[in-house]
């Protein structure tokens, strides 16, 4: 688990010590400028994400009737399959400018189908001759996409094997099945000038090329920035809508379980601070390490195993989703319903991070106590309450503030898996459903939400930290930067 | 109440996980150690490890089925079954304490799945692949994290000085000499191996930065000397990662990857890891480079690279070991995670995660619930205890 603990009592332990000048704001302005480059970062990962991604986006946006036609009619699938291309910006070239080889041409992009693109790329590193290969390919696709008749039977099947070959070995013994006649003979006086009129020395330039703002990336910011994230592979309906229907549901889950982890960590915390080594101190300590270790997502499964299902006639509660709520039901009926649905998946979620936070607190805690102004407070009579809540808590609860910023992104995704045990359509289930499937633009989004969530997570709670601790100096390379814990 | 027993203790958990995870093969498998076949000694699961190196030939008479076959005399695995293989006369999740047809052969100690695998062969190679994924998780997060954090931390941003133009010398010619070779070189020569792209890419860089520093080092602006800001770029470097949502990114790039492989998962888990290392050590070498013995050093005229290899990280190494204890309970978990949802780790290898995910297919057999989440469970305390006496 990440720590987010910052040394505060590093710093000058100086509790009436004022910086004239709060260098606040320029920290806040600096730490807002580097949020867009990181959202700029995590939105060219994810658009690599896509490029990387196995399956042709082309394709499944293609009507069915079309892709039948991929095996009866080439040609015409071919133009339906450019069209969609077209529309879609897939023969677009994919960034602002590329560095590429000079021997390649650099309208490369406009070959809209994958494999094409592929092979032509192999073959044009493998000669450098691209004029040739031009004419090979034009030749290749008169012969694949021509009428298949008694005389070249052959023919057709293995041009369009070739279409797709990216292997120049591969390509030239399967040159060599290919029967003579007046369809191959062009085709073959072309892949052998191709052969033959090798220009190596092509391939040793480099090319810049500027592509300029029409481009794929500038057309998916585009649409991302304007609130567009396209449809689901899956089941074509958007996806804004998909995940702003799941994220209602994670973040009950998540805000009920932040709230009890605060509501039950903040006084164990400071209470077994406040009593070291007695015997609750000794008992909660012992308790949190082993509720730290245990795997949440064991505890869910043995709890779904058990308690959701009959198999071992202790089915106390319901095992699938957040319950449906009847017409006209009195809100009694309805709290009882989600209840009843919440309370394992709640407690599950919860106890890792309740240990989490209240082994910090009383790690902070104790650092407190041992500082001259409890020694002033105790000698002043205060009570142990008094002492704990008014001043112990407020200076070792910066930590805790950081955490929550490292927390929420901790949560949501600890929630895909208890999401998973417990059957709950919230955004850790869609996110793996959506992976499983590949459906990207649903990927996509949910990585950019978290990135952005993340992100201003931590922003905020480096801000509230700095806003709550007037000892903090912002700004300074010691603040944000050094901490202790690993991993 | 954590003394040093528990601590022992835990150092032996590991020590043992590491030992099982390497001797897998012969606490669990279904042919036996020793067998004396037609008056002929067999040592059938050494010679399987000599089969995968392509030392030894099979055995003339092949042996299909050690369970069927007939030999003279045998000496068998603690646990006579494999990991994969079914034993159908005990299918349909036999309990280990239930009726189990399992005849001269011992029984199924933690009981079978669905298909009568044994469950304890099972558990015997999760912990390879448990342990696989923790030590090497974290060796690639060290040996990111080391490099940059150690010098992060002990040059600052003034330690390294050097004129101008040996900086951006070395950065731009290397960068440009990286896109050269890998735009035009690689098809030029026609590579296919991954050692000779590999060398040709370092090649190009130093030759890079190398030609473009004797350029650089004729323009009189560059001359100036100037340190070189490592600990800002570092922790620049940090910031970054730490805003990339780990978890939530780690599914999406295991899903997309065509084939899953342990090693991806392993590299994976591995990258994401290095900020938290190289944070650690910075902090750690910025308190040691104050330090009076380095300033005897540097005094004494040892170079600073030596002083910082020699001197200074052997020292920080010790506490990073103990913390980094804590990333292999954190790898060990997230393996048991990806493989309890079924993605990254191949489906037909059986690991701790994905017994725990055939629970739930059959909630009544507690038996693949319980044992394969105490071994985790136990794994992760003794990761933490050893973590936190740093």
């Amino acid at each position: 688990m990440r720590s987010f603990e910052h040394p505060v009592y590093l710093i000058v332990p100086c509790p009436f010590y004022h910086p004239k000048k709060r260098p606040l704001l320029t920290y806040a302005l600096r730490r807002l400028l580097y949020l867009p480059l990181s959202l700029f970062l995590l939105s060219l990962l994810c658009f690599g994400l896509r490029a990387i991604t196995p399956g042709d986006p082309v394709e499944s946006q293609l009507p069915a009737a079309d892709s039948r036609m991929a095996t009866t009619d080439p040609a015409a699938y071919d133009a339906s399959y450019r069209r969609a291309a077209a529309a879609l910006g897939y023969d677009l070239p994919t960034f602002y400018f590329s560095v590429e080889n000079a021997a390649l041409p650099d309208t490369l992009h406009r070959i809209s189908q994958p494999a094409e693109r592929r092979m032509l790329r192999a073959l044009t590193l493998a000669s450098g001759n691209w004029p040739a290969v031009e004419m090979y390919y034009f030749e290749l696709r008169k012969a694949a996409y021509s009428e298949s008749s008694e005389d070249n039977l052959n023919v057709v099947p293995i041009t369009r094997r070739l279409l797709l070959q990216n292997d120049p070995a591969a390509m030239t013994a399967a040159m060599n099945t290919l029967p003579d006649g007046p369809l191959t003979a062009p085709l073959k006086a072309a892949y052998s000038r191709v052969m033959d009129g090798k220009q190596r020395s092509q391939l040793l330039l480099p090319a810049l090329r500027w592509h300029g703002s029409n481009n794929q990336y500038h057309r998916w910011l585009g649409k991302i920035l304007k609130g567009d994230f396209g449809n689901s592979y899956l089941d074509r309906r958007p996806v804004a809508a998909k995940v702003g229907r799941a994220m209602r549901w994670t973040l009950l889950l998540n805000g009920i379980t932040i709230f009890l982890v605060y509501l039950i960590a903040l006084p164990m915390g400071l209470y077994a601070a406040g009593y070291r080594s007695s015997r609750f101190d000794r008992y909660s300590t012992t308790l949190l390490f082993l509720m730290f270790g245990l795997p949440s997502f064991w505890i869910a499964t043995l709890v779904a195993n058990y308690f959701t299902t009959p198999a071992f006639g202790m089915d106390f509660f319901p095992s699938m989703g957040f319950g449906d709520i009847p017409d006209g039901a009195s809100w009694w009926s309805v709290l009882s319903i989600r209840a009843s649905h919440l309370f394992l998946p709640v407690v599950c979620l919860a106890y890792p991070s309740l240990a989490y936070v209240s082994r910090h607190l009383r790690r902070s805690a104790v650092k407190e106590l041992d500082q001259a102004y409890v020694t002033t407070a105790r000698l002043k009579g205060l009570t142990m309450s008094q002492i704990l809540w008014r001043h112990v808590f407020r200076n070792a609860s910066f930590p805790i503030i950081t955490l929550l910023g490292g927390l929420f992104p901790a949560l949501l995704a600890g929630s895909v898996l208890i999401e998973r045990i417990f059957n709950l359509p919230g955004m850790g289930q869609l996110l793996y459903t959506a992976a499983m499937g590949r459906d990207w633009p649903i990927v996509i989004m949910l990585v950019l939400l978290n990135g952005l969530l993340t992100a201003a997570g931590l922003l905020l709670a480096d801000l509230a930290y700095a806003f709550t601790d007037p000892r903090v100096r912002l700004g300074g390379s010691s603040t944000t930067t050094s901490s202790n814990t690993v991993a | 109440m954590r003394g040093s027993r528990s601590n022992k203790m835990a150092r032996w958990w590991l020590i043992g996980l590491l030992l099982v995870a390497l001797l897998a093969d012969f606490i669990a498998n279904d042919r036996p150690l020793i067998a004396s076949v037609n008056d002929e000694v067999r040592f059938p699961v050494f010679h399987e490890y000599g089969q995968a190196l392509g030392l030894v030939d099979n055995y003339a008479p092949v042996v299909r089925n050690w369970q069927r076959a007939k030999t003279d005399w045998a000496v068998w695995p603690p646990v006579p079954y494999a990991a994969g293989s079914t034993d159908l006369k005990n299918s349909n999740y036999r309990s280990p304490f239930g009726t189990q047809d399992t005849g001269e052969r011992a029984r199924h100690w933690l009981g079978t799945d669905k298909l009568g695998r044994d469950v304890t062969a099972g558990l015997i190679r999760g912990t390879r692949v448990a342990v696989l994924v923790g030590f090497g998780s974290v060796l690639i997060s060290l040996l990111l994290g080391i490099p940059l954090g150690g010098i992060a931390g002990f040059f600052g941003n003034d330690g390294l000085r050097a004129p101008r133009y040996h900086w951006w010398g070395w950065t731009v010619g290397g960068v440009l000499g990286l896109l050269y070779a890998s735009v035009s070189l690689l098809p030029y020569f026609g590579l296919e191996s991954r050692w000779a792209i590999l060398l040709l890419l370092l090649v190009a860089f130093v030759l890079g930065g190398l030609l473009l520093r004797s350029i650089f080092s004729l323009l009189s602006p560059l001359k100036k000397e100037t340190a070189f800001p490592a600990d800002t770029v570092v922790l620049q470097g940090v910031e970054l990662f730490v805003n990339i949502p780990a978890l939530v990114l780690l599914i999406a790039l295991i899903a997309i990857v065509n084939r899953p492989s342990i090693g991806i998962v392993v590299l994976i888990i591995g990258v994401l890891r290095w900020p938290s290392v190289a944070r650690y050590l910075r902090s750690e070498l910025l308190r040691i480079r104050s330090l009076p013995y380095i300033d005897a050093a540097r005094v004494s005229g040892i170079p600073k690279w030596r002083i910082l290899f020699r001197h200074a990280l052997p020292n920080a190494l010790g506490p990073l070991m103990v913390v980094s204890s804590f990333a292999l309970g954190g790898a060990i978990l997230l393996e048991a995670f990806l493989s309890f949802l079924g993605i990254g780790i191949p489906a037909d290898e059986v690991t701790w995660g994905s017994l725990l995910r055939q629970s739930r297919t059959y909630p009544q057999a507690w038996w693949i619930a319980v044992f394969p989440g105490l071994l985790l469970t136990v794994t992760v305390l003794a990761a933490n205890l050893l973590g936190e006496e740093g």
